[in-house]
């Protein structure tokens, strides 16, 4: 509590030992993580939602999976646990006339699996229940009891489109336990493969805001470019999404003098295009017209839903985990915020661009040279416990580990779609419904590292 | 605008796709069963203008009545085993499943026992399998061909 009075924010919680144990990572104003355990007493600890309500996720998780009570959130619902009945998920609405419209799992489309039930009257959204976890595959209790060097390819399998954020979290983490620090080469490395997820995956939602509205045009022409993105990604390390180049202590990623300079030009080129068909997208009315003042989470919102990402910066909190990186060569990065930082579709769809533009730039700089393999190095610290903490391409992802010797106890993964499902909610609020694929598109958060 | 159609149009005359030789159909329903969201993102360029699967016939629609074959990712979460059923038990006969990638093929890295009830084939039976992490845009769509391909018995009469 006094860690939230001296401007530390939230970024996880998590139990652990059975449930014995609670820790919640807290980032100062600095950027920089500190744990705090609590142990519970008669299967108990107090909530922290009253303060930080970026917890409320984390709670709930918490309990269906430990059985862990947190006295004074109340009523506390279920996340992870489907058996129990409609009225124990959902939060009551009343008045004149409202209706429920139950969505998914299974969508109309090409789409990941997870349910909504929208609280509407008319087409007038007032309140939507997101119910996710459809895809939890248990992952981190899969990765539990394997060697550090090992359970990263269960960790990594949490999501395909946050493949090298998750990894390197996790990686840091690892390495902050182990008493390691990536030299520079290193630390180049994965910023390389870090910038290269966001270009491809920035790409990927302008497209999808473009299907979002119905502009054909616009949706193919991103596509095409993120297919691009994903083919320089197979020619630099062998995967499109970049799979297997992050391991613990060490990288095996090599690009001679010509493969950076290929690189280059193709990243140029296709910033190029890119830019081009902003463009147009900046000129087309009926496009533009579906996109301001829809599915707004404000500065405040971004604040007390604990938003992460794009979706913070679009509302003007300049938050960004680059900004503060350690082991990663992000140096003199200033975060970067649209002038219109309304936080609606609008703004967190020009919030891409500019993060587009700026991960080429930084990926310019970082290729001027080659990239040879390299090791992390022995700095003296270590412990049993280590943190890492990473700017996916959807917001601050967070892993902590615990170890004994060489072995996984205990993982904590926790994403930047974790962090901004709530937001998705929020800002569905007072919309009509056939705007909501819209909103969720101008997240598009991953499921599939939310339900792990 | 102007500009986005005409450079669709150059991209299309650069890329200079092979037309198909014949007229084939095939209405596809995407079910995520529990996947990375690998297989999704592929799946999903599929229809960009690098591969174009609609020049082929072939389409993803909004619902299981409209379908022809399933297209299964991940592999099956206790929590998906129910929703995955519904969806093939609400497609007209005959019906066909294709398991999309390597989890749903149960050759993946999978998850806790408890959460996963396994491969797609141990919950439907599997008529296509479509191997890879994540298969490529190319490889589904040559697959879902084959597909189509091997399921007509009867010559296409002229168009």
């Amino acid at each position: 509590v006094r860690a939230f009075a001296h401007g530390f924010t939230l970024a996880g919680l998590y139990a652990t030992e059975g449930g014995a144990i609670v820790r919640a990572a807290l980032v100062s104003p600095q950027g920089e993580v500190r744990l705090v355990s609590v142990a519970a007493r008669d299967g108990a600890v107090p909530t922290v939602v009253d303060r930080a309500y970026a917890a409320a996720w984390d709670e709930r998780e918490a309990f269906d999976l430990y059985g862990i009570r947190f006295t004074g959130h109340e009523p506390l619902r279920p996340l992870v646990n489907h058996d129990l009945e409609l009225a124990r998920w959902t939060v009551p609405v009343r008045g004149d006339g409202p209706y429920q419209v139950a969505v998914g799992p299974i969508h109309a489309g090409v789409i990941e699996s997870g349910h909504f039930r929208f609280h509407v009257v008319g087409d007038r959204i007032l309140h939507v229940d997101v119910r996710l976890f459809y895809k939890h595959r248990g992952l981190e209790r899969a990765a539990e009891g394997r060697s550090l060097a090992d359970a990263l390819a269960v960790v990594a399998r949490a999501c395909a489109a946050c493949a090298v954020s998750n990894g390197v979290a996790y990686a840091h983490a690892c390495e902050s336990a182990l008493g390691q620090s990536p030299t520079e080469e290193l630390a180049r490395g994965r910023t390389v493969l870090l910038e290269l997820e966001r270009v491809w995956s920035h790409l990927n939602d302008i497209a999808a805001v473009c299907a979002g509205v119905g502009l054909a045009a616009g949706n193919a022409r991103f596509a095409a470019l993120c297919e691009r993105a994903r083919r320089l990604n197979a020619t630099l390390t062998g995967h499109r999404f970049l799979f297997g180049t992050v391991e613990v202590g060490r990288s095996a990623l090599e690009l001679d003098a010509k493969a950076v300079r290929a690189a280059r030009d193709e990243l140029q080129a296709v910033g190029a295009e890119a830019l081009s068909a902003w463009r147009e997208l900046q000129f087309n009315s009926s496009f533009q017209d579906r996109l301001p003042d829809i599915g707004v989470v404000d500065a405040d919102a971004v604040s007390r839903l604990g938003a992460v990402g794009p979706a913070a910066r679009a509302a003007g909190v300049r938050a960004d985990v680059r900004s503060a990186a350690l082991g990663l060569a992000y140096d003199g990065f200033e975060p970067v915020v649209p002038e219109r930082a309304e936080g609606d579709v609008q703004a967190r769809l020009e919030q891409r661009a500019l993060e587009l533009w700026q991960s080429l730039e930084i990926l310019n700089a970082l290729l001027d040279r080659p990239l040879r393999p390299a090791t992390a190095e022995p700095d003296g610290g270590g412990d049993a416990i280590g943190v890492g903490r990473v700017e996916s391409p959807r917001g601050a992802t967070l892993c902590v580990v615990e170890r004994t010797d060489g072995r996984l106890e205990r993982v904590r993964l926790r994403t930047g779609s974790y962090a901004n499902w709530p937001s998705v909610a929020h800002a569905a609020v007072d919309n009509l419904l056939p705007d909501f694929p819209l909103i969720n598109k101008s997240f598009e958060l991953c499921y599939a590292c939310a339900d792990r | 605008m102007l500009t986005l159609l005409r450079d669709l149009r150059r991209l299309r005359r650069d890329l200079a796709l092979p037309r198909p030789d014949q007229g084939r159909s095939l209405a596809i329903r995407h079910v995520d069963a529990g996947s990375c969201n690998g297989c999704e993102h592929e799946l999903t360029l599929a229809s960009s203008p690098y591969y174009d699967l609609q020049r082929f016939g072939l389409g993803v629609v909004a619902s299981p009545r409209h379908a022809d074959v399933l297209l299964v990712t991940g592999p099956v979460t206790t929590r998906m085993r129910e929703p995955l059923l519904a969806a093939y038990a609400a497609m007209p006969e005959p019906r066909l499943l294709a398991a999309l990638g390597d989890c749903a093929l149960g050759c993946g890295i999978l998850g806790a026992r408890e959460e996963i009830v396994g491969p797609v084939e141990d919950v439907l039976p599997v008529d296509l399998r479509i191997p890879g992490c994540p298969p490529t845009p190319d490889a589904i769509a040559n697959a879902l061909l084959r597909l189509v391909d091997t399921r007509t018995t009867e010559p296409t009469g002229p168009r």
